[in-house]
C-alpha cells in the first residue's frame, strides 16, 4: 500500500507547479492551467485524507464539489479572458494595464 | 456501505425539519429561477418585471429572515450550516445592501441602456445572495468553500458584465485571476486542515486538538492559507491589490455592491473561524499554534495605514473610495478583539453604517459622473454652487466616513474604539494599544481626502459649472440615505433595538 506521506509530497509538489504558473506565466489561460495544478493538488490531498474518514466521507464529497466548482470558475474565467482579447487583441496580464495608481 | 444504513431515516428526517428554519434560502432559489424565466420569456412585454421580482424577492427574503431574529443557535442539516442571532443580523444586513444595489441598477443608465438588459444581472445578484447567506451560517469547511465560491463567480461576472471598454474587461480578469489563485490556495489550507484533524466540521471539539497534536508549523501554515482565501475577500493588506483596480473599473452599482455584502461576508466567516480558538475564561482569543491578536492586530494596522495614506494621493473618486475602504476594513477589524454581544454589536452597528455610507456615496457619485461625466475630484471644482442639495448629501455622508459628529459615523467608530479599549484592558497587549493609536491617527489622516470633495466642490471656483437635475430618482435616493445618516445619531434606538 502507498503511504500517505507519498501522496502529500505530491500534491505539495503539485501546489508549488502550480503557484509557480501562476507567478511567471505572461499568458492568462496559462495562468488558468496553474490555477488548476493548484485546485487538484488540494482534490489529491481530500481524496487520499477521506481514505481515513470512512463514516462521513467528507473528503470524497469535498472532492467532488472542489471539481465541479473548479471547472465553473474556469467557465466565468474563460468568458472574461475572450472579453479580454476583443478589446486588447492580447491576453498578457502584465500589458492590460490601463487600471494602475 | 452497509453499516450508514441504520442512519438514513434518522438523517432525512434531520434535513426535512432543517428545511422549516431554510425558508429564506428556499425563497431566494425560487425567486432566482422565476427571474431567469420571466426575463427569458416576458422581457420584451415587461422590461420591468425581473425588477420588480427581484425586489419583491429581497424583501420577501428580509421579512421571512427577521422572523428569526430572537433564535437561540441552532445547527441545521446535521451541522452542516448553524443558525443562530449573529447569522441572522448578517442576513438582514446582506438584504439591506441588495435592496440598495437593485434599486442602483435600476437606475443607472449603463445598465438601462445595455443591450443584454439588467434581468441577467438581478438573476446574478440573487445566486449572489444565497452564497452570502450561506457564508453568514456556515459552519462546516465543505459549505465555507462552497459558499465563498459562489459568491465569487457571481461577483466575477457582475464585474466583467457591460464589458463596455478596456477598463471594465481587465478588471473583470484581474478580478477572476487573482480571486481564483486566492481560492485554490485556500482550499489547500482547507484540505490540510481536514487531513490534520480528520473532520470538516470547525465547531467539532476534534477539530482543534487535531490542530493542537501535530507540529506547529504545519497547522500555522495550514491555517494561514485559509485566512488568505478570506483576507482576499476582505481586501485586507497584504491582499488588497485587487481592489482599488476593480473598484475603479467595474460599474459603479456593482463596485458600491462589492465594497459592501461581500466584504461584510467575508468577516462573517472569519469570525466562525476565530470562534474556534475563542477562549471563554479570559474572554479573548488565545492559540498557542499562532498567535492571534498579534496579527489581526498587525493586519488591521496595516491596512488602516496604507488605505488611508495611499488614498490622500489618489484623484479618481472611485479609486480614491477603494483606498477609504481598505481602511475601513482594517478599522472593523478592531471590534473582533472582544468575543461578547456588546462586540459584535458594536461591529454590526458600524457594518450597518458603511453599508449606508458607502452605498450613499457611490450612488452621488455615479449621479454626478453619469450627468457631467466627471469622474476626478479636481473636475469638481464649482459643482457645489449650482447643486447645493446633492452636494451638501455627498459632504454629509463623507462626514459620517471620516466619524466625525453630527452624523452617525461617529457613533459608529465609537462603539468599535470603545471595544478594543475593552479588549485592551482585558488583555494588556501592547499591540492593541498600537492598533488603537493607529485607528485614531488614521482618522484624522481621513480627513485630508474626503475633505478634498467638498473643498473642490464649494470653494474652488471654475467657468461653466454644470447643474445638475435633481428630478432624479438616484439624487432622492442618494438624499434620503444621507438624511439618514443624520437621523440615525439622534435616534440610534432605531438600529439598536433590531441589533
Amino acid at each position: 500500500m502507498i503511504p500517505l506521506s507519498h501522496f502529500m509530497l505530491i500534491s505539495a509538489g503539485l501546489f508549488c507547479i502550480g503557484l509557480f504558473a501562476v507567478l511567471t506565466r505572461r499568458n492568462a489561460i496559462q495562468v488558468l492551467i496553474g490555477i488548476e495544478f493548484m485546485i487538484n493538488a488540494a482534490v489529491l490531498n481530500f481524496v487520499a485524507f477521506g481514505k481515513y474518514d470512512k463514516i462521513s466521507g467528507g473528503g470524497q464529497m469535498f472532492a467532488l464539489f472542489a471539481i465541479v466548482l473548479a471547472a465553473a470558475g474556469v467557465a466565468v474565467a474563460l468568458a472574461i479572458i475572450l472579453n479580454v482579447y476583443k478589446y486588447f487583441k492580447s491576453i498578457d496580464p502584465s500589458k492590460t494595464n490601463t487600471l494602475k495608481d | 456501505m452497509n453499516d450508514l444504513i441504520p442512519y438514513i431515516s434518522s438523517s432525512i428526517r434531520d434535513s426535512l425539519a432543517s428545511l422549516n428554519f431554510f425558508r429564506a434560502e428556499i425563497s431566494l432559489v425560487m425567486g432566482f429561477l422565476v427571474v431567469i424565466l420571466s426575463d427569458l420569456f416576458f422581457s420584451k412585454r415587461y422590461p420591468q418585471l425581473s425588477f420588480i421580482l427581484t425586489l419583491s424577492t429581497l424583501v420577501l427574503v428580509a421579512y421571512q429572515s427577521s422572523g428569526f431574529l430572537k433564535m437561540v443557535s441552532t445547527p441545521l442539516f446535521g451541522g452542516m450550516i448553524i443558525m443562530d442571532h449573529l447569522a441572522i443580523l448578517f442576513k438582514l444586513l446582506f438584504c439591506l445592501a441588495s435592496i440598495l444595489f437593485v434599486l442602483f441598477i435600476r437606475f443607472n443608465r449603463a445598465f438601462q441602456n445595455h443591450d443584454k438588459g439588467f434581468g441577467d444581472m438581478y438573476s446574478i445578484l440573487l445566486a449572489v445572495h444565497l452564497g452570502l447567506n450561506l457564508m453568514a451560517m456556515s459552519a462546516n469547511l465543505l459549505m465555507v468553500y462552497l459558499s465563498l465560491e459562489m459568491v465569487s463567480l457571481g461577483s466575477y461576472l457582475m464585474v466583467g458584465y457591460l464589458s463596455a471598454g478596456q477598463r471594465q474587461t481587465e478588471a473583470a480578469m484581474k478580478y477572476a485571476l487573482f480571486g481564483a489563485v486566492c481560492s485554490a490556495i485556500m482550499l489547500y489550507g482547507i484540505s490540510l486542515l481536514y487531513g490534520f484533524t480528520g473532520t470538516l466540521y470547525l465547531n467539532d471539539p476534534a477539530f482543534l486538538s487535531g490542530l493542537h497534536n501535530i507540529p506547529r508549523m504545519a497547522s500555522a501554515l495550514a491555517l494561514i492559507l485559509v485566512f488568505i482565501g478570506i483576507a482576499f475577500k476582505l481586501s485586507l493588506v497584504p491582499l488588497h491589490f485587487w481592489s482599488p483596480d476593480v473598484y475603479e473599473g467595474a460599474p459603479t452599482p456593482v463596485t458600491a455592491f462589492l465594497s459592501t455584502a461581500p466584504k461584510i461576508a467575508g468577516f462573517a466567516v472569519l469570525i466562525k473561524f476565530l470562534e474556534i480558538f475563542y477562549d471563554p475564561e479570559s474572554k479573548a482569543l488565545s492559540s498557542s499554534i499562532l498567535d492571534l491578536n498579534f496579527v489581526l492586530a498587525f493586519l488591521a494596522i496595516l491596512s488602516m495605514l496604507l488605505g488611508n495614506f495611499v488614498a490622500i494621493w489618489q484623484n479618481n473618486v472611485k479609486r480614491m473610495l477603494a483606498y477609504s475602504s481598505i481602511g475601513h476594513t482594517g478599522f472593523m477589524l478592531m471590534g473582533l478583539f472582544i468575543f461578547s454581544a456588546s462586540g459584535f454589536k458594536a461591529i454590526i452597528f458600524y457594518m450597518t453604517v458603511y453599508v449606508i455610507m458607502n452605498m450613499a456615496a457611490f450612488l452621488i457619485v455615479d449621479e454626478i459622473e453619469e450627468k457631467t461625466g466627471k469622474q476626478y475630484i479636481n473636475e469638481y471644482k464649482g459643482l457645489g454652487k449650482k447643486n447645493s442639495l446633492l452636494m451638501i448629501s455627498l459632504l454629509i455622508v463623507l462626514v459620517s466616513l471620516t466619524g466625525l459628529p453630527p452624523t452617525v459615523g461617529f457613533t459608529a467608530k465609537f462603539l468599535v474604539f470603545s471595544t478594543a479599549l475593552e479588549a485592551y484592558n482585558l488583555s494588556g497587549l501592547p499591540i492593541l494599544m498600537i492598533m488603537i493609536i493607529t485607528a485614531s491617527l488614521s482618522t484624522i489622516v481621513s480627513l485630508f481626502y474626503y475633505f478634498k470633495v467638498p473643498l473642490n466642490a464649494f470653494l474652488r471656483e471654475t467657468s461653466g459649472p454644470v447643474q445638475i437635475s435633481t428630478r432624479s430618482p438616484k439624487v432622492y435616493m442618494g438624499v434620503f440615505l444621507a438624511f439618514l445618516l443624520l437621523l440615525l445619531i439622534i435616534f440610534p434606538a432605531l438600529l439598536e433595538h433590531i441589533i
